[in-house]
């Protein structure tokens, strides 16, 4: 018991008063950061700047100087009472050329927590904490001295969330970003605007239009524009690498969203910042490549994105870089005006101020540096300073192959007088055909407010779709700017291109009509992705105060097309026009997977008639009735007569029909199916619970004598847990007795799931906390639902208590003094194996696997700990095991729903609607509850990760567990490499499968379908290995023993892969039923085409013989 | 000594009823949207406020929330608006100001004529509210100011501004059947005028500059004399005003609520007893406050 044996250790140990952690602080000198850099071949990293010239750099941004501006706060995360708001906007520049910052001005020294700068239009945005303002030096003498609030009323309720990641985006406007804690209220000349949670921001400087483009994301401090305009975030306190951002996408996290879209990488590391490697300083194959900061794993990495449909996939590349230095803080990456890539080091080595006390004396409030990145031996780009350019120079360079030239040009182009730069841009305009040029010649109008007619018509004509969705994405701005964006968002809405579809149905949402929804599902007519789904969804949502009146009036709003109605309804979930969907199913116009829906449709929205007329569909097609349980669960409605149409399916011997049709029954209480499922409950074994659960939804009186009659009465053991689990719903108290007698004979996994019912209700968990009075309970039973209690929604003290006593447990939770924790951190350091700990953490039943993901593979209940270990210090590690409650990530706080009749529910909330809320349980699943049961919905301060976990751990495994959470991300073997490794497998357990059926012989058994095969998940080590040698032995016919896994490939890759196998030594190899040669020994390349199910590929291999891990990766072309 | 007497005569003049009438030792709240939250940052109003009385040890807290309603849509955090309203009650109860000045209304006037009732409902709400958590002397409602037409590319405000003239008249109703004082900053300021704002709706620095002493005059006190206004210790006093200010902000409402005193107030509620450490920073400044007004109203 790990408590106890820390407590002597440590007690015994000298007891030291040094600060510890303190001594965890790398050495700050510059040149011994710069020796720790793992650089790529032909790369080099230069200091440009650091302290004291600088400290804590937020964000950083180019003038059309070429000058380097940075907002550097000291004060974060808090403001001491008493001290000046002194935070600073610093400027940096390079006179002599020679690759270092030689210049520093202070331009602003008077802010509180500034996490953005934007030097542009003669002055710099700023935020400010609650507000944006523009300051500007009038004097010239580098200083500002004019103050102006922009905008104000953002929130401040997480300083790491505040309003940040200042963009200008080619158009001319300034994007800005925040995250999940805040909320913003901004007024505007155009009325309110306000946005609860994370989001990115546009304002339009000239007319002061501030609207949301698009919600969620946890934190989000990287947004780029890509080539053509597409805008990509990404997030620093979520795990989806890069997100591709169009209007009105909402993505995860975002708070009461009924709909998330997910971003390209799922299992990507947190990233803070991004950047699109251009120029022809980078290396060819860098360029177009996205390029994000991993902060926690001391490392950059990078993202190759291709066109998928509406949207992209992205590949993780080999790193950007990546350092050994603990205190490498990479959090923002800029390309410079020279051609290299600057990165913002914001220098410390504690992040983040929730797990870490504000004022944890290892913050550093004083350092910072900027790396400047180069390439050997290839040439810088000219560095040009547009404030003394002609206009003429300017509007040569808006077409540079140079990219940061043509932002930079544009940049300065809005500052110049518009009488003088009218003419030449007209002149230049007008000659303009080719489509690069005149995307160009579009966004330089419009950086100036002027809204080019002439490129957006050529561009919406563009033979590349790329440039037909760019032109679009100005008319999204502009719609009423140009007379023709009807015309053009019309055409486009059947556009072959499934991009240029999705961003004509983000026009139409701009423009409120009764024909916008009606037009903007014409695109259900052409394949259908998941953001134009999403866009579709949101359309039909937002404008239906348009086009639902003109159904309700009877106009034919879809022409016919009842699919599109379907699809609206179902959007909506209102019942519109659900006639015209009963004479589709009478005429059976509707018929296969559309006649699904359409009865799913009906149910969800339908009343009581509607339900009962569409009885005798369902009776036909019994899979359906689950769609008439959740219409009674969620929406609390029954067919209004006719219910005994569901009887003749209780007869079916089929037991998933029987299962469906009998909690059916049970939850409309039919009384005619009473007596069928008192009988199948005393008869038939293998329908018995399900009549159970039916008889217990009956409720009453009669149920519970009867449940009491068969638990008091029967011979039959397992009829007798049947009997207690459902009494225990009914009537507590009455089952308790018999609960802890179950409980006894338990094997310690709670394997008749006992305890979760009684933990749903407060009478019940008392009901059992009287029962175990006197009583005693195996300590591994006592112990996991004391775990369970503990992480309920309204953990019980008295069963706790009961429970301590019963299976006479230890205390859970530890609080080490600070001693002991220094002399912990010391012993995780000196004496901790991280490959043991793995080992550990990989135990069923430590369950660290059943809730957390490393990397791309586990579980989402908990947070992803791909870089745990190099963002949170070891006593947070240790403090976070021994008492979870004391730490709880952003995103992961319990929800807790308590019913109207005292059932309590604990989860992630996956969904909070109109109509449900929906919960993700310790198991992961999910439970759905219907609004009108519910009494209140909150935060809760408690944990889902149950303390005790450690409790049965020897101090040296606890010591090694953490070790190995601490190496996580790290530069080393615990970090998840870029590689496209096959992480997911199932593994073949022991079976009993018949030997004589065919001739088969050796492992080709294991490739063919079985219903005997019973196959479980399982995940690749942090490396990417599978060990033959932790999975089951199997037999095959000649009773030879195998280790078999299978796996597919991930269906985001397509075309023509190679399967690189490390070792193909006592391997055997199937696709689908199919034997691939592979060499004897050594590695092995296999060409094969993408796709397939998640089983497609059989391996197996004798671990008897060959202990080498296996590792596969798809490399793809 | 001839302040003192031109302040006295001039408070003779004005009627009491409708017009704010300082005691020594008020406490008063300045309670609304963008337009107060931002005059704390400049210091204008609460200068010539502080200035245009000459009781002792006056006190001004203020609470104004960008984007907030009647209903405390902006204090809300992660609730529902009914919490940014019970927030707004607990400030109340603890600050219990003597006088509230409030000006709601300019965010609503963009739901127009279908939104009037819910405002008024709401305002009468909002009032009732005061009175029973604070139980101030006296309740002052300010009708929002008018928006600017500032001319393209900018948007037209003529027709926001006949919507801000219909929910000021209902203000003023209220005021009425309340029996409160009813200030009107709606008819006293022009919509054509330059340089009040920078995108027709939230006053510029000089734009507090100018309407401070317009605000004043609407709740019925006479503005200190223009050469006070002006003089080297009044620009003095503005600004231990928004050091003051500044202060009492990051005491009220401060950053890191989350951790503070919210849902994640295990992780870092420790330091929410930062959070008390201001009121003795917050009492000298006043300290110094009180004796430059002194000093200031005594100096003619």
């Amino acid at each position: 018991m790990i408590s106890k044996i820390i407590l002597i250790s440590l007690f015994t140990g000298i007891i030291t008063h040094a600060q510890r952690g303190l001594r965890d602080i790398p050495d700050p000198d510059p040149v011994k950061q710069q020796k720790a850099f793992n650089l790529p071949d032909g790369m080099q990293a230069e200091l440009f700047a650091a302290d004291p010239m600088i400290a804590k750099p937020v964000q950083m941004n180019f003038d059309s100087k070429g000058r380097l501006w940075i907002v550097s706060s000291g004060m974060y995360p808090h403001i001491k009472p008493g001290a000046k708001e002194n935070d600073r906007i610093l400027i940096l520049e390079d006179t002599n050329g020679d690759g270092k910052a030689d210049k520093r001005t202070v331009f602003a020294d008077n802010l509180h927590i500034p996490t953005a700068v934007l030097p542009v239009d003669g002055g710099a945005y700023v935020s400010n904490s609650t507000e944006i303002l523009f300051l500007q030096d009038t004097t010239g003498n580098g200083k500002a001295d004019k103050r102006k609030v922009v905008l104000s009323g953002f929130g401040t309720e997480d300083s790491h969330h505040l309003v940040h990641t200042f963009k200008q985006g080619p158009d001319g406007m300034i994007y800005f970003l925040q995250s999940i804690y805040i909320h913003t209220h901004l007024e505007t000349p155009y009325g309110i605007r306000r946005l609860m949670g994370g989001g990115v921001w546009h304002l339009r400087p000239e007319t002061q239009r501030v609207e949301i483009l698009s919600k969620g994301l946890a934190n989000p401090w990287g947004f780029v524009f890509d080539d053509y305009g597409q805008t990509f975030a990404t997030d620093g306190a979520g795990g989806h690498g890069i997100n591709y951002i169009f209007p009105r996408s909402v993505y995860s996290y975002s708070p009461g969203a009924k709909r998330k879209l997910l971003g390209l990488n799922p299992g990507q590391p947190k990233l803070c910042g991004l950047e699109i490697l251009s120029g022809s300083h980078i290396p060819k194959n860098l360029r177009g490549v996205m390029v994000a900061p991993d902060f926690r794993g001391h490392r950059i990495n990078l993202y190759k994105l291709k066109p998928n449909g509406s949207t992209y996939t992205s590949t993780r590349i080999a790193d950007f870089l990546s350092s050994s230095h603990r205190a490498f803080r990479p959090i923002d990456i800029k390309m410079g005006p020279d051609g290299a890539v600057y990165i913002a080091d914001w220098y410390n080595p504690i992040i983040q101020h929730g797990e870490v006390d504000f004022r944890d004396k290892r913050r550093d409030h004083t350092r910072g540096r900027i790396w400047r990145i180069t390439f050997k031996n290839r040439p810088l780009i000219e560095k040009k300073n547009f404030s003394t350019a002609s206009i003429e120079q300017i509007i040569n360079n808006l077409t540079s192959k140079e990219r940061i030239h043509r932002d930079l040009a544009r940049t300065e182009l809005r500052k110049r007088d518009k009488a003088k730069s009218i003419p030449l841009l007209e002149a230049w305009n007008i000659n303009l055909n080719d489509d690069f040029s005149l995307l160009q010649a579009m966004w330089a109008f419009q950086a100036i407010n002027i809204t080019n007619n002439h490129a957006i018509k050529k561009l919406s004509l563009s033979k590349d779709p790329k440039y037909r969705a760019a032109a679009l994405r100005v008319i999204y701005h502009r719609y009423d700017e140009l007379p023709e964006s009807q015309d053009i968002v019309r055409n486009a809405i059947d556009d072959p291109d499934p991009q240029v579809r999705l961003w004509a149905i983000c026009c139409i949402a701009q423009k409120p009509s009764p024909f916008s929804v009606p037009i903007a599902l014409r695109a259900l007519e052409h394949p259908v992705d998941k953001p134009i789904d999403f866009a579709l969804w949101s359309i039909v949502r937002e404008h239906e105060n348009q086009w639902v009146p003109q159904i309700e009036s009877g106009k034919d709003l879809f022409s016919g097309k009842l699919s599109h109605l379907l699809f609206a309804m179902k959007s909506l979930a209102k019942p519109i026009s659900l006639k015209s969907i009963f004479n589709g199913l009478k005429r059976g116009s509707l018929t296969g997977q559309k006649k699904t829906a359409a009865i799913a449709v009906i149910t969800q929205v339908g009343n009581p008639d509607d339900l009962e007329n569409l009885l005798p569909y369902i009776t036909k097609n019994p899979s359906l009735i689950d769609l008439l349980i959740t219409a009674k669960k969620i929406r609390k409605i029954q067919p209004t007569a006719g219910l005994e149409k569901i009887l003749p399916l209780l007869q079916s011997e089929d037991p998933v029909t029987f299962n469906k049709a009998a909690h059916l029954a049970g939850l409309w209480k039919l009384e005619s199916a009473r007596t069928i499922l008192v009988k199948t409950l005393t008869s038939s074994p293998h329908k018995r619970s399900a009549a159970a659960k039916a008889l217990r939804l009956f409720g009453g009186d009669q149920a519970i004598s009867l449940f009491h009659k068969i638990l008091t009465t029967s011979n039959e053991e397992a009829l007798r847990i049947l009997a207690t689990k459902e009494l225990a719903i009914l009537a507590p108290q009455k089952a308790a007795n018999s609960a802890v007698n179950i409980l006894k004979k338990d094997n310690g996994a709670d394997q008749h799931n006992l305890i979760s019912i009684f933990l749903k209700n407060p009478k019940a968990s008392s009901a059992l906390a009287q029962a175990l009075k006197g009583q005693t309970l195996p300590p591994l039973i006592a112990s996991l639902a004391l775990q369970r209690a503990g992480t309920s929604g309204l953990p019980p003290k008295d069963l706790m208590a009961a429970l301590k006593k019963a299976g006479n447990l230890k205390p859970m939770t530890q609080k080490l003094t600070p001693q002991q924790m220094e002399k912990m951190i010391a012993r995780v350091k000196k004496e901790g194996d991280p490959h043991r700990g793995e080992t550990i953490y990989r135990r069923s039943s430590m369950q660290c696997i059943a809730c957390h993901a490393i990397g791309p593979v586990g579980s989402p209940i908990g947070p992803n700990l791909v870089s745990i270990g190099a963002s949170a210090p070891i006593d947070y590690l240790i403090t976070s095991m021994l008492n979870p409650n004391d730490k709880i990530k952003e995103g992961y706080h319990t929800t807790s729903v308590i019913e109207k009749n005292g059932d309590a529910h604990t989860g992630g909330l996956i969904n909070e609607g109109r109509e449900e809320v929906i919960l993700r349980d310790f198991s992961g699943k999910q439970i759905r509850i219907a609004r009108k049961d519910i009494k209140t919905v909150s935060i809760s301060p408690v944990s889902m990760m149950p303390a005790g976990l450690t409790a049965n751990l020897r101090e040296d495994e606890f010591i090694d567990l953490i070790k190995f959470l601490s190496e996580l991300g790290k530069e080393g073997e615990f970090k998840t490499e870029p590689q496209q490794l096959i992480r997911k497998w199932k593994i073949l357990q022991p079976h009993n499968k018949e030997l004589d059926e065919s001739k088969h012989l050796g492992a080709s058994i294991f490739a063919e379908p079985s219903d005997n095969f019973l196959w479980k998940p399982h995940f690749s080590r942090v490396n990417g290995e599978l060990l033959p040698t932790e999975l089951p032995k199997v037999k095959d016919r000649s009773l030879i023993k195998w280790n078999v896994a299978r796996f597919g490939i991930d269906p985001a890759i397509n075309g023509q892969i190679t399967l690189k196998i490390n070792e193909t030594k006592h391997m055997e190899l199937f696709d689908g039923q199919q034997p691939i040669e592979l060499p004897e020994t050594g590695p092995a390349n296999i060409e094969i085409t993408a796709g397939g199910s998640q089983d497609r590929f059989t391996i197996a291999v004798t671990s008897a013989n060959r202990k080498t891990p296996v590792t596969i990766e798809t490399q793809t072309k | 000594m001839l302040s003192k007497i031109i302040v006295l005569l001039t408070f003779l003049a004005v009627s009491p009823l409708g017009a704010v009438t300082f005691k020594d030792n008020d406490v008063t709240v300045l309670l609304g949207n963008t337009i107060i939250e931002r005059a704390q940052k400049y210091g204008y109003i609460e200068t010539a406020l502080t200035l245009a009385s000459d009781k002792k040890n006056l006190k001004f807290r203020n609470l104004g929330w960008s984007g907030d309603t009647v209903f405390g849509h902006a204090r809300s955090y992660f609730g529902p608006p009914k919490e940014g309203f019970q927030r707004l009650q607990k400030d109340l109860t603890q600050i219990k100001p003597n006088i509230v000045i409030i000006c709601y209304g300019a965010v609503a006037a963009f739901d127009g004529k279908n939104g009037l009732k819910n405002f008024i409902n709401g305002y009468e709400k909002l009032i009732n509210m005061i009175s029973k958590s604070a139980n101030p002397r006296q309740i002052i409602l300010i009708s929002p100011p008018p928006a600017q037409n500032l001319g393209n590319p900018l948007p037209d405000m003529t027709k926001h501004n006949k919507q801000l003239a219909i929910y000021s008249d209902a203000i003023k109703k209220l005021a009425n059947k309340k029996n409160l004082i009813f200030g009107d900053l709606f008819n006293s300021i022009a919509t054509n005028r330059k340089k009040l704002t920078n995108n027709g709706i939230h006053f510029t620095k000089s734009g507090y500059h100018t309407i401070a002493t317009i605000f004043v005059k609407a709740i019925g006190l006479t503005p200190p004399a223009t050469e006070l206004l002006y003089s080297t210790n009044t620009i003095e006093l503005r600004f231990k005003i928004i050091e003051k200010n500044k202060l009492f902000f990051h005491r009220w409402r401060p950053a890191n609520e989350t951790y503070l005193r919210l849902f994640r107030k295990h992780e870092q509620g420790n330091n929410a007893k930062e959070l008390t450490m201001f009121d003795p920073l917050i009492t000298n400044k006043e300290k110094e406050i009180e004796t430059l007004k002194t000093s200031i109203l005594n100096s003619k």
